[in-house]
């Protein structure tokens, strides 16, 4: 299991397109992908959890990732999160 | 004639096709043989999944790539793997595929319509669609198409579905009447990607009109006119042929720099009250803010917002607008707006009282919180401070110590900041007019408030019927204000915007390009009028009509001379 935090960057936080692309890219990956938000865990593959968070931008979140290639998932996730979703 | 809401400009003149919606009503029933329900909704999913992919291309085909997207929005949405197992989890209990899913759409509905963020709301209607598109399926009904709409037609439905709108060609729907959505729904998005007419939430439309019936949609002012007579036909028609020609013309503007017949530069911002307008400054094609009035973040609550909530609110509007500039206004209560929880003494004269930078600058915490709030958004977008309501050098100064102080809090604390952040003022008072030389050396650019500097060089109250007729910005006392702010503020080489309503006045637009505005803020949806009427100006045409209207006496002589030059 690995876990890292991040800070939502993009203006908008995890709307409709982020959110959907987040958990399209989180779905190719075997590994569970959890986003701890709140004092929630939410499944991040998908979009309709991922929304209904509401995960504004500015947001703290942490990500886990457990089972196979977790890695190779996180550092996905990273690079999404890190250029705020290409907004 | 029927009210509703104005969601896509334009006329439309047509015959009325109601579109029913299939009955989705079904009993729900226990299964015996769940493995073979969860097949059956499996089934269904890869229909719709089918059937939305062929819209979205037909939708990209009708409005764009943009409009397209929605609808693949909708696929990541049926495929979402909650939703589908949960679905499944319900069936595998002994659930009937209806109803499981029914249930599950439900719960996410209710989540999504009680979200704060309009955007956040619209996911609603999104599942609703897909919730009627699955539910069709499972019941063998048929999907509601509007392909083989003849010419002329205009569609009536309780809510116009991206499903719906997929099939629409666009040379037939003339104009779209809903019962629900407003302005920001897809509905209305879609109706204006495709450049239809469109009135929605029209109260209990589906009954007061009828299937056939002749009706005008009037999308600009938001009316429904059915059996239009003879005279309001032609009324019309006139109008429809008017707009379509302006609508040719405008598009030509966008894209495209603001610029004088004579090449000659200016800027052409706008004003908005909320950080999502700014994604209305981006569509409607503005070149960034001249105003952001920060009021409405301190409405509607029972206290002051934290620096916190304001910094989000200030970075975001940075963020949408990409580096494009950002005048942010501080607190501008007071006057005529009041906000119950800040103890405001009711006044006899609450204009001319305690209110705006006045009450700032006595209030020091809740002035503070607001610039450490902008100060530090500043790191995130070309953000710029303005105050209101400055009458003299001496509220300048002080509000400029205010932030030069923070500045240096926020430097040792080591949080990033615009360390060459702009101040400026807003000239809005007769006082800050004629004081126009003296402020200009201290203040980094000029705003023109034309509304208030209208009423308080006129001594008038717009709002009072008796005295309104005094209210013009075309007023030669108030000419004299405003050139005499550009040219003090152009004197000391400072920038000088206007974001009163009179910038954009095409009557006044020649008469700011003479005096030396160098900024025209507007609202969102007047950019590429103004655009297209500073087009058409020199600065010798507009200096040589500046110098016959200020040479008139009367508003009335100025207003007629102006009328007729319109371009």
């Amino acid at each position: 299991m690995i876990q890292k935090h991040f800070t939502i960057k993009n203006a908008q936080g995890l709307h409709m397109r982020p959110a959907t692309n987040f958990a399209t890219a989180m779905s190719h990956f075997p590994c569970s992908v959890t986003i701890r938000f709140n004092g929630k865990e939410v499944n991040a593959k998908s979009p309709m959890l991922i929304m209904a968070a509401c995960i504004k931008g500015g947001s703290e979140i942490d990500l886990v990732c457990d089972g196979a290639r977790e890695e190779d998932a996180i550092n996905a996730a990273s690079s999404m999160i890190e250029n705020g979703f290409g907004e | 004639m029927i009210k509703g809401t104005a969601a896509s400009d334009g006329i439309g003149i047509g015959k009325i096709l109601l579109l029913e919606e299939a009955s989705l009503e079904y009993t729900p029933h226990s299964v015996e043989d769940p493995a073979a329900e969860v097949e059956r909704f499996r089934n269904a999913v890869n229909e719709l999944i089918a059937e939305t992919e062929r819209d979205a291309a037909a939708l990209r085909a009708a409005a764009g790539e943009k409009e397209a997207l929605i609808m693949e929005g909708h696929i990541s949405l049926i495929n979402d793997p909650a939703l589908k197992g949960e679905t499944e989890n319900l069936i595998t209990g002994g659930q009937c595929a209806e109803a499981a899913y029914e249930a599950m759409c439900d719960m996410f509905i209710s989540i999504f319509s009680s979200m704060e963020d309009e955007m956040m709301r619209q996911r609603a209607a999104d599942v609703r669609d897909i919730k009627s598109g699955l539910l069709r399926i499972l019941l063998g009904r048929r999907q509601v198409r509007v392909d083989d709409a003849p010419k002329g037609t205009v569609l009536l439905t309780r809510e116009l579905t991206p499903s719906v709108t997929a099939g629409i060609k666009k040379g037939n729907i003339v104009g779209i009447i809903t019962e629900t959505g407003g302005k920001t729904s897809h509905s209305a998005i879609l109706a204006r990607a495709l450049e239809i007419p469109a009135v929605l939430s029209v109260p209990n439309a589906l009954s007061v009109l009828r299937d056939g019936q002749p009706v005008i949609v009037d999308g600009t002012a938001g009316a429904v006119i059915p059996d239009p007579s003879f005279d309001e036909l032609n009324e019309y028609t006139e109008k429809r042929e008017r707009f379509l020609k302006e609508r040719a013309e405008l598009e030509r503007f966008r894209g495209k720099p603001t610029v004088g017949a004579d090449g000659a530069e200016y800027e052409l911002v706008c004003n908005i009250g909320k950080p999502d307008d700014a994604a209305k400054v981006m569509e409607f094609d503005g070149e960034g803010v001249g105003l952001f009035r920060t009021e409405f973040l301190f409405m509607d609550r029972t206290s002051v917002p934290t620096e916190e909530e304001q910094f989000e609110a200030y970075r975001k509007a940075a963020l949408i607008l990409k580096g494009k500039p950002l005048i942010i206004r501080t607190l501008d209560i007071g006057g005529d707006k009041e906000i119950p929880y800040m103890g405001l003494e009711r006044e006899d004269n609450p204009f001319m009282g305690f209110r705006a930078i006045r009450y700032c600058l006595k209030n020091r915490d809740l002035f503070k919180t607001q610039l450490r709030a902008i100060l530090r958004a500043s790191a995130f977008g070309d953000i710029r401070i303005m105050f209101p309501l400055i009458t003299c050098v001496e509220e300048l100064r002080e509000g400029r110590a205010v932030v030069e102080e923070l500045k240096k809090e926020l430097s040792i604390l080591g949080v990033p900041f615009n360390k060459d952040i702009k101040v400026g003022i807003m000239v809005e008072t007769a006082a800050a007019a004629m004081l126009a030389d003296v402020l200009a050396a201290e203040s980094d650019f000029f705003s023109i408030g034309t509304n208030d500097l209208t009423g308080y060089t006129m001594s008038c109250d717009r709002g009072n019927a008796n005295v309104a007729y005094l209210y013009s910005a075309l007023q030669p006392a108030v000419l004299r204000m405003i050139e005499r702010t550009i040219k003090c503020g152009r004197a000391a080489g400072i920038p000088v915007g206007m974001c009163g309503e009179a910038a954009a006045n095409p009557k006044l637009i020649p008469l700011l390009m003479a005096f030396g505005l160098t900024e025209f803020s507007v609202s969102a949806p007047s950019v590429l009028r103004v655009r297209k009427c500073i087009s058409r100006w020199t600065r010798d045409e507009a200096e040589r009509a500046a110098q016959k209207a200020l040479s008139m006496t009367t508003v009335k002589e100025v207003e007629e001379y102006l009328s007729g030059l319109v371009r």
